[in-house]
């Protein structure tokens, strides 16, 4: 029979007869590090910019305190609700194009016996390796009027064609949502690929067995089963719309391009904040964006808890 | 337990990698903090362009080597137009260190004036140019970006007056006479016959003009050029102005429906310039540097191409605009601003470094004495043997005023949007007569006038300084 390990040493009482454990310094010191990073980095910015959205401001020394003016103006200023609605659009193209699409590549690379799963799958993921202002740059060219890859082919083969026409002037949206397509839809692959993995076997067997055809087995095991990681894909693709900069801003040379159809809201917080130098309006313009995200992060929470629950 | 062993209870509560990374965190610390700012002795001199930077070297180098002690040499120092320009704005704004003179671009420019007059960080150079007689030995027109609420900020660099380049060897070729050209219909008239569509595609394989709806700098230039722009005299913003309009109005039919005439061919990129090169591209606007530019990245250009002075937009109109900008301001902080201001003056009016700059980049100086130095009249093989730098200083008195506010950027995007508005109804409905669009024209500017007028009005420094 073995002894136990003998206990260690109960800690002295104290004069008052209490029992100490460690002195009270040892964690705030251990966690001093971690405490002070947050607190300059983190926590005192985002405390000066809820202040900076209340002021309008040349510096520190001329700061003049405004009030609600910041936000009020927000709510009527046709330009914000312009970028609120393109940032929406491109929200909703990558919802409703990007994840079916993905969600489609993910299901045809988790077919049993296909082959080259490793290399389709490196080949649909390549793109979102290269970085969202390259793409800026190589659609911008690819759909250069006259000399683009785009006008070219298509003169080519249509010689009615325009060689001229002007995408990113007339189809701007639509020309960012292709473009985020063709970066993200691999990237978003992978996860619905490790979801449909996941899925285990036996379920679909049963299904099958029960009669269940390809759609009613997608309807009625795959997709609850993937719901808790599409969920998140969903929410990650609409945060990341809402955060929407680079690519307008290399695709449109900087501006929200003609009459500002590809302004998106965080490109009109840098234009004000940076380009106008209205910081204060800009730092509204961060909270009110900061505000919708958060509601949707809520939401996506929201919907998981409830989904787990039934 | 003691407070050793506390601590050797922390200790081993942790990995050895910790603590050798904390202890040398602490030791660079201790070194930063035990190092004295380091600032270099005398001027620091910011610039954010190359070109410029070289020009510079034999007047900055016989100015150190005058100097007895270091305290009054100059250094320089190449950065980024962008880090220039948030270095000094911080400056400015922060206190962090700046430069005790600085270069800046005009697109830079109003930012910096954004402020409170009296915390522009730069010297107000007005009375000194005044009391020395700079104002009239500067070509006036070149004072205006560098002017904000009445006082003067900067020392120009340039005048930056424009031509009109076009395929001398094509228009030549086809046995087109451009002497006799005064106004754009003059111009479009003779040209014209050179837009045909060899290729058989019913479309013309060139075009006469390179503009396109969304080049704000060549649509600023246009209506500079008319007589309008985008702030008046005093600095009100001015977007609905009869002159807009009907400037934007007639570029609306130049850019599109069955009159078009122009081509989208950008500067600076690959695509614009192969147009360039293929001769899709007749003519270009042209401003002093763009001249140099193309010296060097279109060199299969050279002995092809001519200059001519811009057609006017009516008879005895102006034959000329403006494009771009630098000024050299000395920083409020500077430590020695007499020294700064004198180097200032040497470096800018100095006639030997405006004749090596213009031999480098094809850029005029403002200072007028400078125009008659014989390398200005030097015929330039790139442009058929034309004395370009003469060409350039005929039309420097006569290049409009511009406005430094900075709300510069914001009015020319509106104006636009206007434009392009106007372009998509142009093409819609096959309209070649802008009188036809003025009422729409005079529409859209009005409301791109309030717009833009509702966010001057927001800013409080400026509010309260409205003339």
């Amino acid at each position: 029979m073995s002894h136990p390990a003998p206990a260690s040493p109960p800690a002295a009482p104290t004069p008052r007869g209490h029992y100490r454990a460690e002195p009270l310094w040892v964690p705030w010191l251990c966690l001093a590090p971690f405490i002070l990073t947050t607190v300059v980095f983190l926590a005192w910015p985002l405390l000066q910019s809820v202040l900076l959205a209340f002021k309008q401001t040349y510096g520190p020394r001329n700061a003049v305190w405004v009030g609600l003016e910041n936000f009020t103006f927000l709510f009527r200023d046709p330009l914000f609700w312009k970028a609120v609605g393109n940032t929406a659009l491109f929200a909703l193209g990558s919802v409703f194009v990007q994840l079916p699409l993905s969600l489609g590549l993910a299901m045809l690379l988790n077919r049993p016996g296909l082959r080259g799963r490793a290399v389709f799958r490196l080949v649909f993921f390549a793109p979102s390796l290269v970085g969202l202002v390259f793409v800026g740059l190589l659609f911008s060219l690819m759909f250069a009027p006259r000399t683009g890859l785009v006008n070219t082919v298509l003169h080519g083969v249509f010689p009615a064609f325009d060689p001229e026409f002007p995408w990113l002037e007339v189809y701007i949206m639509p020309a960012l949502i292709l473009a985020a397509l063709w970066l993200y839809v691999g990237f978003n692959m992978v996860y619905f690929l490790a979801a449909l993995q996941n899925v285990p076997e036996e379920l679909l067997e049963a299904a099958s067995l029960d009669g269940a055809g390809p759609w009613q087995r997608f309807r009625h095991v795959v997709l609850p089963e993937i719901i808790p990681i599409a969920s998140f894909v969903v929410l990650m693709s609409l945060l990341g719309s809402l955060q929407l900069f680079e690519l307008p801003f290399v695709l449109l040379n900087g501006g929200g391009g003609p009459d500002n159809r590809g302004l998106t809201v965080v490109m009109y917080l840098y234009q004000t904040g940076f380009i106008t130098g209205d910081l204060g309006y800009a730092s509204a313009i961060g909270w009110v964006l900061a505000l919708g995200m958060a509601m949707f992060a809520f939401a996506q929470k929201r919907f998981i808890r409830r989904h787990e629950e039934n | 337990m003691s407070l050793f062993a506390r601590l050797r209870q922390v200790y081993t509560l942790t990995t050895p990698a910790v603590w050798i990374l904390a202890a040398l965190g602490l030791i660079a610390a201790a070194v930063v903090f035990s190092r004295p700012a380091s600032r270099p002795e005398g001027l620091v001199f910011w610039l954010f362009s190359r070109s410029h930077q070289e020009a510079y070297q034999p007047v900055l180098k016989k100015w150190n080597a005058a100097r007895p002690t270091p305290a009054s040499t100059v250094t320089d120092l190449l950065l980024d137009g962008g880090a220039l320009e948030r270095r000094l704005l911080s400056g400015f704004m922060s206190g962090t260190p700046v430069a005790d003179l600085v270069e800046l671009e005009r697109g830079m420019a109003g930012r910096a004036f954004s402020g409170p007059v009296e915390d522009i960080g730069f010297v107000d150079l007005t009375e000194r140019l005044r009391e020395e007689g700079l104002m009239d030995t500067i070509n006036a027109p070149s004072f205006g970006p560098w002017t904000s609420r009445g006082r003067i900020f900067g020392l120009p660099h340039d005048v930056h007056p424009v031509l009109l380049a076009y395929r001398s060897d094509i228009v030549e070729a086809a046995g087109i006479d451009l002497s006799t050209v005064e106004t754009w219909d003059d111009f479009f008239r003779l040209m014209r016959p050179l837009m045909t569509d060899e290729n058989g595609d019913g479309r013309p394989d060139r075009y006469i003009l390179n503009f396109w709806a969304t080049n704000g700098d060549v649509l600023e230039a246009m209506v500079l050029q008319a007589g309008g722009g985008f702030f008046d005299d005093h600095d009100r913003l001015a977007l609905d102005t009869e002159i807009n309009a009907r400037v934007v109005a007639t570029l609306a039919t130049w850019t599109g429906g069955p009159g078009r005439i122009s081509v989208d061919a950008p500067e600076f990129s690959a695509p614009g310039n192969t147009l360039r090169l293929r001769g899709v591209v007749l003519a270009s606007i042209m401003p002093d540097w763009l001249a140099g530019v193309w010296k060097m990245d279109l060199p299969e250009l050279a002995g092809k191409v001519k200059l001519m002075p811009l057609p006017a937009w009516e008879k005895g109109g102006r034959r000329t605009s403006v494009q771009g900008g630098t000024m050299l301001g000395i920083s409020r902080r500077s430590a020695d601003p007499e020294a700064a201001w004198e180097f200032a003056k040497r470096l800018y009016l100095d006639r030997e470094t405006h004749a090596k700059f213009f031999a480098s980049t094809t850029i005029i100086p403002p200072v007028r004495s400078s125009w008659d130095h014989p390398v200005f009249a030097r015929p330039d093989p790139y442009f058929g043997g034309q004395p370009v730098g003469t060409m350039f200083i005929e039309q420097a008195a006569h290049v409009p005023r511009r406005a430094s506010s900075p709300y510069n950027a914001l009015a020319r995007s509106r104006l636009n949007d206007v434009l392009l508005a106007l372009v998509a109804r142009v093409n819609r409905e096959q309209i070649t007569d802008p009188e036809v669009l003025l009422p729409e024209t005079r529409r859209l500017l009005s409301e791109a006038q309030t717009a833009v007028q509702t966010l001057i009005h927001r800013n409080v420094f400026l509010r309260t300084e409205a003339p």
